[in-house]
């Protein structure tokens, strides 16, 4: 089989198993859409199906996939060690012990809180650190009529959240802001993204966008 | 410093240990460990010093792998073991096509699975290509359902909704205005359009360039405020860990 073929096989599975996952998924379980005709509870149920199927067939491959790429990780650590690289045995060691603590103490979430819970709360809280210096950069590169809005505008959400009640003019600037622009920005924002994400997402399904090739 | 702090930490433990039962024991246990991990985690603000600056790597070592195997974990009992029971049982069945379809399905996913590993033979990377066809494409059609019916359709309608004292109350009518006035030059910002205009190549109309103002006035105040509520949460995660990290050390 040519290449040009075999890239075409691809876009042609992808077109079928797209234009039946999208159509299942839009007419199936919704007997409205069919008004009050008999059968119409068994059509709506009989066109979920597809959609159904490849669903499950895709949270498997997603969860082999998943292990693959552990596999993987694992593998470059082990090619790592060779090069007597310290930080990836701790990454081996780390991973054995908690496979060790699973099987051998099902349901003992100890090892969650003493180590996972502390590392991600630490790493969120040096975010806080993060976001100053950034918040200070841009005002230190962009001190035009949009970097001061912005200031102004976190500074009145900051100083909103404080409780105190001589900031209780501020609060209710603070309460109105997120209420009324901060929601149309906000709604503006999410409309954008769902736009680019049914336009991505078409683009996938009509064969323009074959990032499968490889 | 961070020793001398450790030793007494340490110190206190072994105290509380012989004093207490076990499970306290195991309770000064799990707060030692946070102890120690939060201070390495936090050891990334003195920067890349001799013996310190290892100590944020070992940490984020250490949270790579335990999310590496914890991942596995979560993959295995929360998606193949429960399909694996699912098809052992013949009276089960995810769908109304029956057992047969199940392990049908099931296999077949498993052996798409397998396919993925196939990625590095030249000859036959079509085959990988197509299971990911499969796998991009299924993602891409419920995203597209999700963003219709999840975001587009409920954002939209509560968008054009208009309060229900609308006669009455002057500042409510004023408000849903102002959201719908934003929403709309918001998304008039995202769409840029220029007007040909001979050797100069394009340009704005005025109208056109008025509307993307006032659309950046709002998505400027929006993302002031959700890069506000970040700073606030994170924030928020700071003093409760030094608070930990305070008691811990009294």
């Amino acid at each position: 089989m040519g290449r040009g073929s075999r890239v075409g096989m691809s876009a042609f599975v992808a077109f079928i198993v797209g234009v039946a996952a999208i159509l299942s998924l839009l007419l199936g379980d919704n007997p409205a859409l069919f008004g009050e005709q008999p059968g119409s509870d068994e059509l709506a149920r009989r066109l979920a199906l597809p959609g159904d199927a490849l669903l499950r067939l895709v949270v498997i491959i997603v969860a082999v996939s998943i292990v693959i790429g552990i596999a993987n990780l694992l593998f470059a650590h082990i090619g790592r060690l060779a090069q007597r690289k310290f930080t990836s045995a701790v990454l081996l060691a780390s991973f054995g012990f908690t496979i060790y603590w699973y099987v051998t103490r099902q349901g003992d979430t100890s090892l969650l809180e003493a180590v996972q819970v502390p590392i991600e709360s630490s790493l969120a809280a040096l975010l806080f650190l993060s976001l100053a210096q950034g918040g200070a950069r841009v005002m230190q590169k962009r001190a035009d009529i949009w970097g001061m809005l912005f200031v102004v505008v976190v500074l009145v959400v900051l100083l909103g959240s404080l409780p105190l009640a001589e900031l209780a003019p501020v609060k209710t600037w603070s309460d109105w802001l997120m209420a009324v622009p901060v929601s149309a920005g906000a709604r503006a924002l999410l409309l954008g993204m769902a736009l680019g994400a049914i336009v991505a997402g078409a683009r996938a399904l009509l064969g323009q966008d074959r990032s499968y090739r490889g | 410093m961070y020793f001398m702090r450790l030793r007494r930490c340490v110190g206190a433990v072994a105290k509380r240990k012989a004093s207490n039962g076990s499970g306290l024991m195991a309770e000064n246990t799990i707060a030692l460990v946070s102890f120690v991990l939060t201070l390495m985690v936090f050891s990334y603000v003195l920067g890349d010093l001799p013996f310190i600056g290892i100590l944020y790597r070992v940490a984020v070592y250490i949270f790579v792998g335990m999310t590496a195997a914890f991942t596995l974990v979560v993959s295995y009992e929360g998606v193949v073991l429960p399909y694996l029971q699912d098809i052992q049982n013949g009276e089960t069945s995810w769908t109304t096509l029956g057992n047969s379809a199940d392990i049908a399905i099931f296999f077949t996913a498993l052996l798409f699975g397998l396919l993925l590993l196939l990625k590095p033979i030249r000859s036959l990377t079509w085959l990988t290509n197509s299971v990911y066809a499969v796998v991009i494409v299924v993602g891409a059609a419920v995203a597209v359902v999700g963003a219709l019916t999840g975001t587009l359709f409920p954002v939209l309608q509560a968008t054009v909704a208009l309060p229900e004292d609308l006669s009455t109350d002057l500042s409510a009518t004023m408000d849903t205005l102002i959201v719908f006035v934003g929403t709309m030059t918001a998304l008039f910002y995202f769409h840029y359009q220029v007007r040909a205009s001979g050797d100069r190549g394009g340009e704005q109309s005025p109208l056109s360039r008025g509307f993307r103002h006032i659309g950046k006035l709002f998505i400027v105040t929006a993302l002031g405020a959700i890069y506000a509520s970040a700073i606030l949460s994170s924030l928020t995660i700071l003093t409760e860990r030094f608070s930990f990290l305070f008691r811990f050390g009294a």
